[in-house]
């Protein structure tokens, strides 16, 4: 077991647990950070795929790390992350002031 | 050795995940979900890649630990009676839902882990040509000089994120986070120093984003994280619009990249080509501003930010 099929399993269990909090929460806040966890899921796929054994030996001879092309998506990946949550987190602020509750309606 | 650290962290990451989910309360949530954070960042550094660390750290678990914490906290000053009211949801669908994404997920890794990567994938191409350039960060040089629209949209994303939250709060007055300014003695001494040694970092940060890890988006960060610990300690105060100087601050980073990109399409006949080594670092210097004014008022609630009286 090498340690990039680690990480691809977690991610993998990762996006599992966010997808399933994302269905069952009933706060809005929690569905963010279910999102969020299902997110990190996806960066963490991304980058481990990249940095495999294979990849890593190949990696070592050149003496860097894993692809910075999926590093640089990740990057990008992660600040947008941070402004998707910021604006939902406005409007989630928003939604409690004008309705008074903090739940989406099912439909 | 090492494989049985990556596979505690790995739990650690599952379990924390878990509880971030479907724990008991909404503050233990977040709190889950920033420890979450952190150890994404080791995960980060296990896997070689430093930058992602930093970043993880500071933006994925510290700043949007702190806009979470912020909105907790507006919402149970609106509703305190509300606060423990997390109740969940039933549904049937979910449970299996999400364990047949678990197993999709984890059967397309396992069959991408089983490819070989051919030769002259965009890494290595990107890898070889930073080599006649004088960057030693790879991550930087594939934001900049590859990927330049990216990074550019990306700062948008940032300014319109704000511009957003900026349109919903309406006419209200910014609530102001602390009722106000501290009169503890130790905050000063504490705010005399880490507010200081920020910059410092920040300014770092930035320079070693050229040659080792480091970069914009990590130095805004941190940047930002000062400009938070003086929105809580009641030094800065919330104002309902930015004033000149903050919208110039605001939008820095998209004038000077975007300016630049189209000097260059004029010069150079390519749009966002960097002329060389010292664009490079003035991108980031307008990037790392904007970024941390962005941050720091997404925080606050605010248009702006004065000093406290």
């Amino acid at each position: 077991m090498s340690t990039s099929l680690v990480y691809l399993l977690a991610s993998a269990a990762l996006f599992g647990i966010g997808l399933y909090g994302l269905l069952t929460a009933a706060h809005v806040l929690r569905k963010l950070l279910a999102l969020n966890v299902m997110g990190g899921a996806v960066f963490l796929l991304l980058v481990t795929r990249e940095s495999d054994s294979k990849l890593v030996t190949l990696a070592a001879r050149d003496g860097a790390a894993p692809d910075p092309v999926a590093q640089a998506l990740v990057l990008t990946g992660i600040v947008v992350a941070v402004a998707t949550t910021a604006f939902a987190l406005a409007l989630m602020v928003r939604l409690h002031a004008v309705s008074g509750s903090t739940e989406l309606d099912d439909d | 050795m090492s494989l049985a650290l990556d596979v505690l962290l790995a739990l650690a990451l599952v379990v924390l995940a878990i509880l971030t989910v479907a724990g008991p309360g909404l503050f233990r949530a977040i709190v889950m979900f920033i420890v979450f954070g952190l150890m994404m960042a080791l995960a980060w550094a296990r896997l070689g890649a430093p930058d992602l660390a930093l970043a993880e750290a500071a933006i994925g678990a510290g700043i949007t630990g702190a806009l979470l914490l912020g909105a907790f906290r507006a919402l149970v000053r609106a509703d305190p009676a509300k606060r423990r009211a997390a109740f969940r949801r039933p549904s049937r669908l979910a449970l299996p839902v999400a364990v047949l994404a678990t197993v999709l997920v984890a059967v397309l890794a396992l069959a991408l882990a089983e490819l070989t990567p051919g030769p002259g994938t965009a890494g290595a191409l990107a890898r070889a040509a930073l080599k006649d350039v004088e960057l030693g960060n790879a991550v930087t040089g594939v934001l900049l000089l590859f990927r330049g629209y990216d990074t550019l949209l990306e700062i948008v994303v940032l300014l319109a994120a704000w511009l957003g939250a900026f349109a919903l709060r309406g006419d209200e007055p910014p609530a102001p986070r602390t009722e106000s300014a501290a009169t503890v003695p130790l905050l000063d001494a504490l705010l005399a120093a880490v507010v200081p040694l920020a910059v410092l970092v920040a300014v770092y940060l930035l320079r070693a984003g050229g040659h080792a890890a480091g970069g914009a988006f990590q130095a805004g960060a941190v940047l930002a994280a000062a400009l938070v610990l003086l929105v809580l300690s009641g030094r800065l105060r919330p104002t309902p619009a930015p004033d000149l100087p903050q919208r110039v601050l605001l939008v820095l980073g998209v004038v000077v990249f975007g300016l630049l990109g189209l000097a260059m399409l004029i010069v150079a006949g390519q749009m966002l080509a960097m002329p060389g080594l010292w664009a490079v670092y003035l991108v980031e210097v307008a990037m790392m501003v904007s970024i941390a004014t962005t941050l720091a008022l997404l925080f606050a609630g605010a248009g702006g930010l004065r000093r406290a009286p």
